[in-house]
C-alpha cells in the first residue's frame, strides 16, 4: 500500500519549495539535462548556506565538471568542490566493501573477499546489489554527524540513473524486503525504504523534456511511483523549454515573412524563405513544447516547474545560476 | 580510410546502433534499416521501446516477439526497389530470456524449478546483464534464419556501452565461476578442485555473505543456480556463439548522439568505452543537429543592421497588411535570425570534438538536421534516411 494519496500529496509539496527537503532523488530519461537540474539545485541550496552533498550513481562524473573548472576526481571519498558544496560518486563495490566491513567487523577478510575474483563474479551477475548498495550508503550519510551533532550535511541530492533504471534503483529496497526473510539485510533494506517513503525526508524530482518520447516516460514514470514505490513526488520539472520566437501580437510573423518572393533583394540579408523557414521551425519547435507542457501537468496531475532552453548552452556556474534561481522558486500553478 | 553508411548496409550482417537514452536511436535504427532497403537488401529492423506513433507506423506495438513485415505498397511509396524488404519487431527482453530457459533446460523439472524461482522471477531482467544478453541473442537466433539480409539492432537504453558488450562474457564468467560451483556442490567441492588454500576462501567468502544476508536469500539463489546448472552447457555454447558474432567481421557498430552538452559527454564516453573493446565502431549519426536551412547565411554586423532590417520591413509591407507594423515584424525577424545563428553556432561549438574524433579515426560522421517536427511515421524517416545516407551540404562533406 501506497501511503502517497493524490491530491493531498502534490498539493502539500508544491506549496513546498525543492530545496526544503533532506533528501532529493532526481531521476529522468538520458538527454533530459537532469545533470544540469542537480548541478542548479546544489548550487541554489548552497547559495541558501545549506551544506549540499551531490551523489552522482553512474560510472562517470558529470557534476563537478559543471560546477568548477576543470575538476579533479571526486570519487568515493568525495571533496568540496565549491565552498558548502561537496560531491562524491557512488562506486558499488567500494560501498560494498565499507558496509560489509560494518557489518563483519574483520577488515582482512574483507579486503580478502574484495581481492577474489569468485567473489567479483558471483557479484557482477547477481542483481539488485548495487541499487541497494548504492541507497544504502545515500541512508548512512543522512546519519552522519559533525562534532557537533549537527547532520553532516543539509541536504542529500541524488543523481539516479536514467528513468527505466531509476525505478528499479527505488524498488530495490522493497523487493529485497519481500524475497528475504529474515537476516541484517533485510533489516538494513527495511531502514532504506522507510527512508525513501518518507514525505519529512525524502522529495523524488522527476525530470522532462516537452517532448513525445520524455513527455510519456514521465507520466509513467509519477504513475508507477504513485501505485506501488510510494517514494513522495511533489512537481514535475520541465527543462529547456523554448520560449516564445517572436511577439504575442505577431504571431503570422513566419507565415508574412513567406509571403516575400525569394528573389527579393534584400540588404545584407539572406533570401526571405530561409528567414521564414528559420521563423517557422523556431515556432514548430515552440509550439510543440507547449504542448507537451500541458501535457505533461495534465496526465500527471502534479504542479510543473519549467525551466527555459538556455539558447547559449551551459558552460560555467554562472549559466546555472538562473536555472538556479527558478529551481528554488514555486511550481506553475503552486501557492508561493 | 574511411566506411561509409552504403557499405555497411550492403556488406554487413548486422548493424548495432548504440548510443545513451534521448538521442533518437530508434529513429536513427529504422532509417539505417530502410536505408538498407532502398538498397535492395532484406532487412530487419530489432527496435527495444519506440515512441507510440513510430510504434505503430511500424507496426510493431500490436503484436508481440516476432518480425512484422512492412506491406509491399507502403515500401514502393518510400522508393524501396522489388527485391527489398523491410520488417520491423520490438523486442520482449523478458520473454527472449524465458525461451531460452525453455530451449536449453534439460527436462521440464528443471525448467519450471527456474521459470517458478524467485529469485528469477524477481531478477530475471537484471541477471547478468541479461536484458542486454537477450537482444543480442535475438539477434543471432534471427541471423541464423534465411529471410535476412541484414539486421539493425536498437540497443536497449543501457546507460554504458559495456553493459551490453560484456554480457555473453559476464554471463560466460558467471556460469564458470569456482565461487558459483561452491554454492551448488558445497559437499564434493573440495574433492573436485585441488586449491585448498583457494577454497578456504571461498568458503569463508560464503559464511561471511550469509551473516550479512540471512541464510534463506542463500539458498535460493543456491537452487536457482542448481537449476541453471542442468543447461549451462548448451548456454555456455550459445553465449560463445553470440559473443563471437558481436565482435565478428560481419557486424558494425554506429553510434547515436545529440548534440546537447550532456549527449556529447554520454557519446564521448561511450565511445571510448567501445574502442577500448575492440568493437568495430563505423561511423557517428548525429542526429537532430540545428543547422541554417540553406548552405551559407551571413548576418548583418551591426553598422548594416538598421538598413537591413529597414529593407525587410520594406518587403514585409508589400507583402502583407501590415498597418504599419511591418517595422516591429522585421525587428522580430532579425530577433529570430540571431537566436537561430546562436543555436547552430552552440551545436557547431559542441559536437566539433566529436566530429574531429570521426574524422581522426575514420568513421563516418552523418549529422540529420533538427527537423521542426517529430518523427513518427514512415516518411519522416525516410527523411531521415536521406540525411544519414547521402553526406551532403556543409556539415556533412567535411566528415563524409
Amino acid at each position: 500500500m501506497s501511503r502517497v494519496t493524490r491530491g493531498g500529496m502534490a498539493l502539500a509539496d508544491s506549496a513546498r519549495s525543492l530545496l526544503d527537503p533532506r533528501l532529493l532523488i532526481v531521476t529522468g530519461k538520458g538527454g533530459t539535462g537532469k545533470t544540469t537540474v542537480v548541478a542548479a539545485l546544489a548550487l541554489a541550496a548552497a547559495k541558501r548556506g545549506r551544506r549540499v552533498l551531490v551523489v552522482e550513481t553512474g560510472r562517470e562524473e558529470y557534476v563537478p565538471r559543471l560546477l568548477a573548472p576543470n575538476p579533479e576526481p571526486v570519487g568515493y571519498k568525495g571533496r568540496e568542490i565549491r565552498p558548502g558544496l561537496w560531491a562524491m560518486r557512488v562506486d558499488p563495490y567500494q560501498a560494498l566493501a565499507e558496509y560489509l566491513g560494518l557489518q563483519l567487523r574483520m577488515q582482512a577478510l574483507v579486503s580478502r573477499m574484495m581481492r577474489y575474483k569468485g567473489f567479483h563474479q558471483l557479484m557482477d551477475a547477481s542483481p539488485g546489489w548495487r541499487e541497494l548498495i548504492t541507497l544504502g550508503k545515500v541512508w548512512h550519510l543522512k546519519q552522519q554527524r559533525t562534532e557537533e551533532g549537527e547532520p553532516r550535511y543539509d541536504l542529500l541530492l541524488v543523481d539516479a540513473p536514467a528513468t527505466g533504471h531509476g525505478l528499479t534503483f527505488l524498488d530495490v529496497p522493497r523487493v529485497v524486503v519481500s524475497a528475504l526473510r529474515a537476516g541484517p539485510l533485510r533489516r538494513h533494506a527495511g531502514w532504506v525504504e522507510e527512508m525513501l517513503r518518507d514525505p519529512a525526508t525524502t522529495l523524488l524530482v522527476p525530470v522532462a523534456l516537452a517532448e513525445e518520447l520524455p513527455a510519456r516516460e514521465t507520466v509513467e514514470l509519477v504513475k508507477r511511483v504513485r501505485e506501488g514505490i510510494g517514494v513522495p513526488i511533489g512537481r514535475v520539472v520541465i527543462n529547456a523549454v523554448v520560449e516564445r520566437p517572436f511577439p504575442e501580437e505577431l504571431p503570422d510573423l513566419d507565415e508574412q515573412l513567406a509571403r516575400i518572393p525569394e528573389d527579393r533583394a534584400l540588404s545584407g540579408l539572406p533570401p526571405a524563405p530561409v528567414i521564414a523557414s528559420c521563423a517557422s521551425h523556431l515556432r514548430s519547435r515552440y509550439e510543440l513544447n507547449q504542448r507537451y507542457v500541458e501535457e505533461i501537468a495534465h496526465a500527471s496531475g502534479l504542479p510543473t516547474l519549467t525551466l527555459p532552453y538556455l539558447p547559449g548552452g551551459i558552460h560555467s556556474p554562472d549559466d546555472l545560476e538562473v536555472l538556479a534561481e527558478l529551481l528554488a522558486g514555486p511550481a506553475n500553478g503552486a501557492v508561493a | 580510410m574511411s566506411i561509409d553508411p552504403e557499405e555497411i548496409v550492403d556488406g554487413r550482417r548486422i548493424v548495432v546502433c548504440v548510443g545513451s537514452g534521448g538521442v533518437g536511436k530508434t529513429t536513427i535504427s529504422a532509417s539505417l534499416a530502410l536505408g538498407g532497403a532502398r538498397r535492395g537488401r532484406r532487412v530487419l529492423v530489432l527496435t527495444i521501446d519506440p515512441a507510440k506513433r513510430l510504434g505503430d507506423a511500424l507496426g510493431v506495438r500490436s503484436l508481440g516477439n516476432a518480425p512484422r513485415a512492412i506491406p509491399r505498397k507502403v515500401l514502393d511509396g518510400l522508393g524501396v526497389p522489388p527485391e527489398g524488404r523491410l520488417s520491423a519487431m520490438m523486442l520482449d527482453m523478458k520473454r527472449t530470456f524465458d525461451d531460452l530457459v525453455e530451449r536449453f533446460a534439460e527436462d521440464e523439472v528443471v525448467r519450471n524449478r527456474i521459470l517458478e524461482n524467485p529469485i528469477y522471477q524477481h531478477a530475471s531482467d537484471a541477471l547478468a546483464g541479461s536484458a542486454e544478453y537477450s537482444a543480442m541473442e535475438k539477434v543471432f537466433e534471427l541471423s541464423e534464419r534465411e529471410d535476412f539480409d541484414l539486421i539493425v539492432l536498437d540497443t536497449p537504453p543501457s546507460q554504458h556501452a559495456l553493459d551490453f558488450l560484456e554480457a555473453p562474457q559476464r554471463l560466460l564468467e558467471f556460469l564458470d565461476s569456482r565461487l558459483v560451483h561452491l554454492l551448488l556442490h558445497p559437499a564434493f567441492a573440495a574433492g573436485r578442485f585441488g586449491f585448498r588454500l583457494f577454497q578456504r576462501s571461498a568458503h569463508q567468502v560464503l559464511k561471511a555473505l550469509e551473516r550479512v544476508s540471512g541464510v534463506s536469500f542463500l539458498e535460493d539463489i543456491s537452487e536457482f543456480l542448481l537449476a541453471f546448472e542442468g543447461m549451462s552447457e548448451g548456454f555456455r555454447e550459445r553465449a560463445g556463439q553470440v559473443q563471437a558474432l558481436l565482435f565478428g567481421p560481419e557486424t558494425a557498430f554506429v553510434l547515436a548522439a545529440g548534440p546537447a552538452d550532456e549527449s556529447v559527454a554520454h557519446a564521448t564516453a561511450f565511445l571510448d568505452r567501445l574502442e577500448e573493446s575492440g568493437a568495430a565502431v563505423a561511423g557517428i549519426v548525429m542526429n537532430r543537429l540545428r543547422t541554417w536551412p540553406a548552405a551559407e547565411v551571413k548576418l548583418p554586423d551591426k553598422s548594416r543592421r538598421e538598413e537591413a532590417t529597414a529593407s525587410l520591413a520594406q518587403a514585409l509591407a508589400e507583402e502583407n497588411e501590415t498597418q504599419g507594423g511591418a517595422l516591429r515584424a522585421a525587428q522580430a525577424a532579425l530577433s529570430v535570425l540571431d537566436s537561430y545563428a546562436s543555436m547552430v553556432q552552440q551545436d557547431r561549438v559542441a559536437t566539433s570534438p566529436l566530429r574531429e574524433r570521426a574524422r581522426r579515426k575514420g568513421y563516418f560522421w552523418r549529422p540529420v538536421p533538427e527537423l521542426p517536427r517529430d518523427v513518427h511515421d514512415l516518411d519522416g524517416l525516410a527523411r531521415i534516411a536521406s540525411f544519414v545516407f547521402e553526406a551532403g551540404g556543409e556539415e556533412g562533406a567535411v566528415g563524409g
